[in-house]
C-alpha cells in the first residue's frame, strides 16, 4: 500500500463517547463497525480506496469482531457480495469509485435489487465528479432511479455522514432495498470530528455462523416470473417503506428562513456550498442561519412528496440546486408539483450551469442570476447579485492578467517501469509509421499525456484488446493495445484475451506487470508477489496467458528500450495472424522505492556499504534541444538555465530525484541522442579496495588529464 | 457568542507527491490544538501522480468553548476572492491559482516559493518554452493584497529539510493565522515523523520572512577564464570592438582557443570585423554584432565527437559531478558515459576525401541512420579516460577534417547572408543571426536543425534578399519561420508557416 493507517486503525478502536478524528471515507469505515457490518468488500479507487485500505491493515480489530473482508478483483464482485443479504440478517457494506465501478456492477446491482435484501446493504460509491475526477462525468444517480436503489447524498459534515451510514442500513432493512451513499471527492477526504459510538459485533458472522441456508424459496430469485412481481414490490412496498422511513426518521432536513417568497432545495452534498454563497451575498449567517429556506436532501432518491410539496407551498420559486446532468431531481420535484396543483415556479439548471462542478464561480453566477429572475421582498436583489458579479468580474480580470499558463497535467512518476514501453512505442512509430494504439485505464494512461500524446481510444478498465477487435482488421498495421495488470485481472482476461483468442483475432497485446493497482494507491491484485495476508496470491499472467492458449509471447525487462522496441517491431512485422502478447516487467518504482529506502538506510546505519546511481547531464554537450525530454517526460529529467554565456535555450538537467532507473542512458542510445547522459554511481560506506582503486584511478587521471593540458 | 464573522481561509497550491497533504495535517493539528474549528480537504486522486493540486482549509477564527455549541458551516471549496492566504510551494501554481480569481487585493496574502518547477510542455519545447517568471511575479504581486515570495527549494535543501516544512514556517510567520508559532512547531511534534528535519525547515521559512522579496536569480552563467596566451587575441578585441559586444567576443575567443588554437580564435575576431562594420553603418548599437558573436562562436564550436571527448576529459567536470552530488572528497566515484557513434560521426573526422565517397556509399547501402555502435565508456577508469583522452586529442586533426570544411562553408554562407542582409534592414540581419539557433546537436537533431535552416533560407531569407518582401515583411517571416521549426519535431508547424509566408508574399506583390 501506498501509505501507512497506523494513527487511522486506532481511531477504528474508539468507543462510546470518544472523538473520532479524521477524513470523511475513514469517518464512513468506522461508521460500518459501528453499524455491526458482517462482511466489507470492495474495488479500489479514488476517492473511496482509503475505507478499504484502512481495514485491510487493521485485520485484528476487525477479526475480533468477526467482519468478512474481501479485496475484490472488480466491481461485478464486489456487488455480487450483496447477494448474502438476500437470504440472510447479514449486513453488509460494499464500496467502488463512481461512475465507472457502478457500470461494472451494474449486473449484480440489478440482479440484487430486483429480489430485495434482509440484511442491509449498503453500498458506498465515490461519485468522482468535477475538480479532481479522472473518470467520464455521469452520475451515478441513474442507476438509483432505474434500478430503486435508494441513493444517500448527506451533508459533508462528519456526524452527519456517520448517521446516514447507520440510517441507511436500517432504511435498507425496512424497505428492503439496497441503499447507496455517494460521497463526492472533497467529502470523502474532508477532515472532521465526530462522537464516536461501541463498534458492534455481528449478530452472525463467522464467529456466529448462521446453522443452514433458508428453505428454498423461488420469489427470492431474480428469475422469471418471480421478476414481475418483484418490479410490483419494489414500487408498490418497497419505495413507499422508504418514504415512509425517511420521513420518520426525518433524514432530509429543512431549515427555515424568514424570507416565504423562495426556497432552495439542495442535494445535502452541496449544502455547504450554498450556505457559503448564500453568506457572501449577505442572505446566511456561518452558522447556518439563512434568511432564505433551504431543504437539503440527505435522500436524493425517492423524493418524499409530502416533504417537497410542504417546503413548497406558499412560495413563488423554488431554486434547485443539482449538480451534474440530467436534472433527475429537478424533473421530479416539477412533477410532485404538478401532480399536487401547486404552481411554485421551479428554477434550476439555467440560472446554474447544465453540467460540471457546482463551485463557488457557478453558484454565485446562478445565485445572481436566481435573485434577479424572482426578486423576491426583502431582499436587496441589486447589492446581492452586485456582489457575486464584482467576484466573476475580478476572476476574469486576474485570468487575463496572468494569461494562459502551461498546464500541468499528471505523469508517470520518476522512474517508472512504464514509461520506457512509451518511449519504445514512439521510437517504434518513428521507423514503421503511426500505429493505432488502443490505451485502457490505469497509470499508463498517463502515455496519452505529453511527451508521449499516445492513444486512439480509452473504452474502459481492461478494456484495451476488447476495443482494439474491429480495428486491427479494418487497418494496414496491427492495432497496439496497452493493458496494465491491474487491468488484465479486472476483466481484460476475459473481454480481452479469450475474446481474442475465441475469435482468432489478431494484433498485439502490451502488458504492464508492475506488481500493483498503483494507480488507486498500491493495492495488491492476483498477481503481486505478495498478499494482505503475506504470501503471494500465486497467480501469474505469463502461465495464465500460455494456458488460455497465447502461442507468441514474450517477457521484456521495460527498462530495456532497445530489446522493447526490437521486440514491438518483430510483434508488428510477424508474418502469421494471432494475438501477439508483450509482458512489460517492471516492479512500480513507488513501491520499489519504499522497499529500497528502508532497506539501504538500514544498511547505511550499520556502515554497510550501498551503492547509488544517479544520472546526470553534461551541461556543455547538451544541445538544448530537449529530444531527450521528450521520449521520457520523467520528473527528474528537467531543464535549467543554460549556464554558456553564449547559448540561450534551457538545457537539460537531471535533479536529486533521480532514482537512476537507467531510462536516460537507454534512451540516449536507442534514439541515438547526443552524448550528454552519464551514469554517476556513488559508494556510501566504501571498503578499503573501493577506496585504494579510487585513489589509483584519481591519481592516474590527473597525471594523464594534467599532461594533456601542458601540451 | 461569536463576534467573528467569518473562517480564515487558506488554499495551498502544490505538485502531487511534495508532502501538500502533510503541510495541511500540520495546519489542522495545530488549529485543533488551540481549540478552533477546523476543516480542510483535498483533490488528490490521480494528481498525486506530479500533477497541479490544490488543498483547502478554513479554521474559525473563536475557539469551540467560545461558540455557545454553534458549528460553523465550513466551506469544501474555495470561494472567488475569498482567500485569506494562497500558499504555494512553486510559483507557476501560484500563479495558477491568482488566474482561477481565488485571490482579493484587498484580502490575499501569497506566500509562495519563486523556484521553478517546468511543467511538461516547458521542458519538451525545442527550444525555450519557459514561462516568463516576471510576468508571473507581476500578475502575483498585483491581484494580491500582500505577499511573501522568496525560494523555499533553496532554504529546504540549506536546512536540510524539505520544502513543506519550510512553507509553513513562512505561513504560521506571516501572522495571518489565528495560531501562534510555537503551535506549528508542537503541531509538527505530535505528527512525530522526521520531526526534527522538519523543525530545521520551519526554522528556515520562518528566518527567510525576515529576507522575503522577489529578489532577482542569480545569473547561472558560467563563464570561461582567461589563458595568458589569449592576452595579445584579447586586448586586440578590446581595441578594435564596441563596448556592447565585448563580453560575448571575449568569450567566444577563449571558447574558441580551447576548442581548436589560437589561429582559429583569430579567425572567429577576423569574421566579425564585417558584421562590427555592417552594425556600425545600420545604427544598430552594436546588437548585431553582439547576436552575431554569441551565434558565431556556438557554431565555430561544432559539436563533433572530438569536442565530445574533450568536454568529458575537462578536468573541472568531474569536480562538477561531485558538486552536484555533494560528494566528499574522499568518496569514490565512478562515472559511465554513453556514445553511439555512426557513420557520420566516424567520417566526421575523416578528410573530405577520404569521408565523401564513404558517406555516399553508407547512403547507397542505407547505412546513415541505422547502423551505429553503443558504447558504454567507463570515464573513471584509466582504460576509459584514455580512449577519451585519445580521441580528444585529434583536436590538432580537427582542421583537415570533412566536418570542419562542411562546416566552416556553411557558416561563411550563413555570415555572407547576414552581411548582405544589414544594409537591407539590421533588423533583417539580425533575425538572419539569430537562424544559426536552429542548427544544434548531433545526429538526427543535427540534420532536423539544418534541413529547417536550409529550407528558411531558401524560401524565406534568399528570397527576402532578392527584394522578393520589403523589409518589415521579411523580418516578420524569418522569426515566424524561426519560431515554426521549434514548434515540432516533425515540421508540421514550419512547413504552414512556410505556406503562408509565401501567400502573404503572393498578395504583397500582387497589391504593389
Amino acid at each position: 500500500m501506498e501509505r501507512s493507517f497506523k494513527k487511522e486503525i486506532e481511531a477504528l478502536k474508539l468507543g462510546d463517547g470518544e472523538v473520532f478524528h479524521g477524513e470523511g471515507i475513514l469517518a464512513v469505515t468506522k461508521a460500518l463497525l459501528q453499524s455491526g457490518v458482517s462482511y466489507v468488500g470492495g474495488y479500489q479507487g479514488a476517492p473511496v480506496s482509503h475505507l478499504l485500505d484502512v481495514l485491510v491493515e487493521a485485520e485484528d480489530i476487525i477479526g475480533d469482531l468477526g467482519v468478512h473482508l474481501e479485496t475484490c478483483t472488480n466491481e461485478a464482485a464486489a456487488a455480487a457480495m450483496l447477494g448474502a443479504s438476500i437470504n440472510y440478517p447479514l449486513r453488509g457494506a460494499v464500496t467502488w469509485k463512481s461512475i465507472v465501478g457502478t457500470n461494472v456492477a451494474s449486473d449484480a446491482l440489478s440482479n440484487l435489487a430486483s429480489p430485495g435484501v434482509q440484511g442491509g446493504a449498503l453500498i458506498v460509491v465515490g461519485e468522482d465528479y468535477g475538480e479532481g475526477a479522472s473518470v467520464i462525468q455521469e452520475r451515478s444517480h441513474a442507476f438509483a432511479m432505474k434500478s430503486s436503489i435508494w441513493l444517500l447524498d448527506p451533508r459533508p459534515d462528519l456526524p452527519t455522514i456517520v448517521r446516514l451510514v447507520e440510517k441507511g442500513f436500517e432504511l435498507s432493512e425496512a424497505s428492503h432495498a439496497p441503499v447507496m451513499m455517494e460521497l463526492r471527492i472533497r467529502a470523502c477526504h474532508v477532515s472532521g470530528e465526530f462522537v464516536a459510538k461501541d463498534n458492534v459485533r455481528p449478530a452472525h458472522s463467522k464467529l456466529e455462523p448462521i446453522a443452514g441456508p433458508p428453505r428454498f424459496d423461488y420469489g427470492r430469485l431474480a428469475h422469471p416470473p418471480a421478476t414481475f412481481v418483484q418490479e410490483r414490490l419494489k414500487v408498490e412496498e418497497r419505495m413507499p417503506a422508504a418514504q415512509a422511513f425517511i420521513r420518520a426518521q426525518r433524514l432530509n432536513e429543512v431549515f427555515a428562513g424568514e424570507i416565504g417568497e423562495i426556497g432552495i432545495i439542495v442535494q445535502g452534498g452541496l449544502y455547504n456550498s450554498v450556505l457559503r454563497t448564500l453568506a457572501r451575498l449577505g442572505l446566511a449567517d456561518p452558522f447556518g442561519a439563512s434568511r432564505v429556506p433551504v431543504y437539503a436532501l440527505n435522500v436524493v432518491y425517492p423524493l418524499v412528496p409530502e416533504e417537497v410539496t410542504a417546503f413548497a407551498a406558499g412560495k413563488r420559486a423554488l431554486l434547485v440546486v443539482e449538480e451534474g446532468f440530467p436534472d433527475y431531481i429537478e424533473q421530479q420535484i416539477n412533477v410532485i408539483l404538478r401532480r399536487a396543483d401547486i404552481n411554485t415556479r421551479v428554477l434550476g439548471k439555467g440560472c446554474l450551469p447544465q453540467v460540471g462542478e457546482y463551485n463557488s464561480e457557478a453558484l454565485l453566477s446562478g445565485f445572481a442570476a436566481f435573485l434577479r429572475e424572482t426578486r423576491p421582498a426583502g431582499i436587496d436583489v441589486d447589492a446581492g447579485a452586485g456582489a457575486a458579479d464584482r467576484l466573476l468580474g475580478a476572476r476574469r480580470a486576474a485570468a487575463a492578467a496572468l494569461g494562459e499558463l502551461p498546464a500541468r497535467p499528471p505523469s508517470f512518476c520518476t522512474g517508472c517501469p512504464e514509461r520506457p514501453v512509451f518511449s519504445a512505442l514512439k521510437l517504434m512509430q518513428r521507423e514503421i509509421g503511426p500505429t493505432h494504439i488502443s490505451a485502457d485505464i490505469g497509470c499508463h494512461a498517463f502515455g496519452t499525456l505529453a511527451p508521449f500524446s499516445m492513444g486512439n481510444s480509452i473504452l474502459g478498465y481492461g478494456m484495451s484488446l476488447a476495443s482494439a477487435a474491429a480495428v486491427t482488421p479494418n487497418l494496414q498495421r496491427r492495432a497496439i493495445s496497452v493493458m496494465g495488470d491491474g487491468g488484465f485481472w479486472h476483466n481484460g482476461i476475459v473481454t480481452g484475451v479469450a475474446s481474442n483468442l475465441f475469435n482468432k483475432g489478431d494484433g498485439v497485446l502490451v502488458v504492464m506487470q508492475n506488481g500493483y493497482t498503483s494507480a488507486t494507491g498500491l493495492q495488491f491484485m492476483p498477481s503481486s508477489l505478495a498478499s494482505r495476508s503475506g504470501t503471494a496470491p500465486g497467480m501469474d499472467i505469463e502461465t495464465t496467458l500460455r494456458a488460455l492458449g497465447v502461442k507468441w509471447l514474450r517477457k521484456v525487462r521495460t527498462y530495456n528500450v532497445a530489446t522493447m522496441l526490437k521486440t514491438l517491431k518483430e510483434a508488428m512485422r510477424a508474418a502469421e495472424s494471432g494475438l501477439k502478447v508483450i509482458i512489460a516487467d517492471g516492479e512500480c518504482q513507488l513501491a520499489r522505492q519504499r522497499r529500497v529506502r528502508a532497506e539501504e538506510a538500514q544498511k547505511l546505519a550499520r556502515g554497510e556499504r550501498v551503492v547509488r546511481a544517479r544520472y546526470g547531464v553534461d551541461d556543455e554537450i547538451c544541445t538544448g534541444d530537449h529530444s531527450c525530454i521528450r521520449l521520457s517526460g520523467c520528473p527528474s529529467l528537467t531543464i535549467k538555465p543554460n549556464p554558456d554565456p553564449l547559448r540561450t535555450d534551457p538545457v537539460a538537467s537531471v535533479v536529486q530525484s533521480c532514482v537512476g532507473c537507467g531510462l536516460c542512458g537507454e534512451v540516449a542510445h536507442a534514439a541515438v541522442l547526443c552524448p550528454s547522459f552519464y551514469r554517476a554511481e556513488t559508494i556510501r560506506n566504501p571498503n578499503r579496495w573501493d577506496r585504494a582503486l579510487y585513489r589509483l584511478r584519481r591519481r592516474a587521471i590527473a597525471w594523464l588529464g594534467g599532461a594533456a593540458r601542458a601540451a | 457568542m461569536s463576534s467573528a464573522a467569518r473562517p480564515v481561509t487558506i488554499l495551498v497550491a502544490a505538485l502531487g507527491g511534495e508532502g501538500g497533504g502533510v503541510l495541511t495535517n500540520w495546519i489542522v493539528e495545530a488549529a485543533g490544538a488551540r481549540g478552533l474549528p477546523v476543516q480542510s480537504t483535498s483533490i488528490p486522486g490521480v494528481a498525486q501522480r506530479t500533477g497541479a493540486t490544490t488543498y483547502y482549509l478554513e479554521i474559525w477564527p473563536e475557539p469551540w468553548s467560545a461558540l455557545g455549541g454553534r458549528r460553523p458551516v465550513l466551506s469544501l471549496v474555495p470561494g472567488l476572492g475569498d482567500i485569506d492566504v494562497v500558499a504555494s510551494s512553486e510559483l507557476l501554481e501560484a500563479a495558477r491559482v491568482i488566474a482561477g480569481g481565488f485571490a482579493a487585493k484587498d484580502r490575499t496574502t501569497v506566500i509562495a516559493s519563486t523556484h521553478r518547477i517546468y511543467a511538461i510542455s516547458e521542458r519538451m519545447s525545442m527550444g525555450d518554452g519557459r514561462a516568463d517568471i516576471g510576468h508571473l511575479l507581476k500578475g502575483i504581486e498585483e491581484q494580491a493584497r500582500s505577499h511573501i515570495l522568496f525560494d523555499m527549494e533553496t532554504a529546504a535543501q540549506g536546512a536540510n529539510s524539505v520544502i513543506n516544512a519550510v512553507m509553513l514556517g513562512a505561513i504560521a510567520g506571516s501572522g495571518r493565522l489565528p495560531i501562534p508559532v510555537a503551535a506549528f512547531e508542537a503541531a509538527i511534534r505530535a505528527e512525530g515523523k522526521a520531526v526534527e528535519a522538519n523543525l530545521r525547515g520551519f526554522a528556515a521559512g520562518l528566518a527567510a520572512l525576515a529576507q522575503a522579496g522577489a529578489a532577482p536569480h542569480a545569473s547561472h552563467k558560467r563563464a570561461r577564464p582567461p589563458r595568458p596566451s589569449l592576452a595579445a587575441l584579447e586586448r586586440a578585441a578590446q581595441e578594435t570592438m564596441p563596448a556592447a559586444a565585448l563580453d560575448i567576443i571575449v568569450e567566444g575567443l577563449r571558447r574558441l582557443a580551447a576548442y581548436q588554437d589560437l589561429r582559429y580564435a583569430r579567425l572567429y575576431l577576423d569574421r566579425l570585423g564585417a558584421v562590427r562594420d555592417a552594425d556600425a553603418a545600420g545604427g544598430a548599437g552594436g546588437k548585431l554584432l553582439r547576436e552575431t558573436a554569441r551565434h558565431l562562436a556556438v557554431r565555430m564550436s561544432f559539436e563533433d565527437v572530438i569536442r565530445v571527448a574533450q568536454a568529458k576529459t575537462d578536468p573541472a567536470r568531474l569536480q562538477r559531478i561531485r558538486d552536484e552530488l555533494k560528494l566528499r572528497p574522499d568518496e569514490p566515484l565512478a562515472v559511465v558515459d554513453f556514445f553511439k557513434p555512426g557513420i557520420e560521426e566516424l567520417c566526421s573526422i575523416l578528410p573530405p576525401r577520404l569521408a565523401r565517397p564513404l558517406l555516399a556509399a553508407a547512403q547507397r547501402r542505407g547505412w546513415l541512420g541505422t547502423v551505429y555502435w553503443g558504447l558504454e565508456v567507463k570515464s573513471d577508469t584509466v582504460s576509459g579516460f584514455l580512449r577519451l583522452k585519445l580521441l580528444a586529442s585529434l583536436r590538432r586533426w580537427r582542421p583537415r577534417s570533412h566536418r570542419y570544411a562542411e562546416e566552416q562553408r556553411q557558416i561563411e554562407a550563413w555570415l555572407a547572408l547576414v552581411a548582405a542582409a544589414a544594409p537591407l534592414s539590421t533588423a533583417l540581419a539580425l533575425e538572419i543571426a539569430d537562424c544559426a539557433r536552429l542548427i544544434k546537436g548531433y545526429g538526427d537533431t543535427h540534420a532536423r536543425g539544418l534541413a529547417n535552416y536550409r529550407k528558411i533560407e531558401e524560401c524565406v531569407i534568399r528570397p527576402a534578399l532578392a527584394g522578393r518582401y520589403a523589409a518589415p515583411l521579411a523580418v516578420d517571416a524569418v522569426a515566424a519561420a524561426r519560431t515554426a521549426a521549434l514548434a515540432d519535431p516533425d515540421g508540421e508547424r514550419l512547413e504552414k508557416t512556410l505556406d503562408e509566408i509565401e501567400k502573404r508574399a503572393g498578395r504583397a506583390v500582387a497589391a504593389a
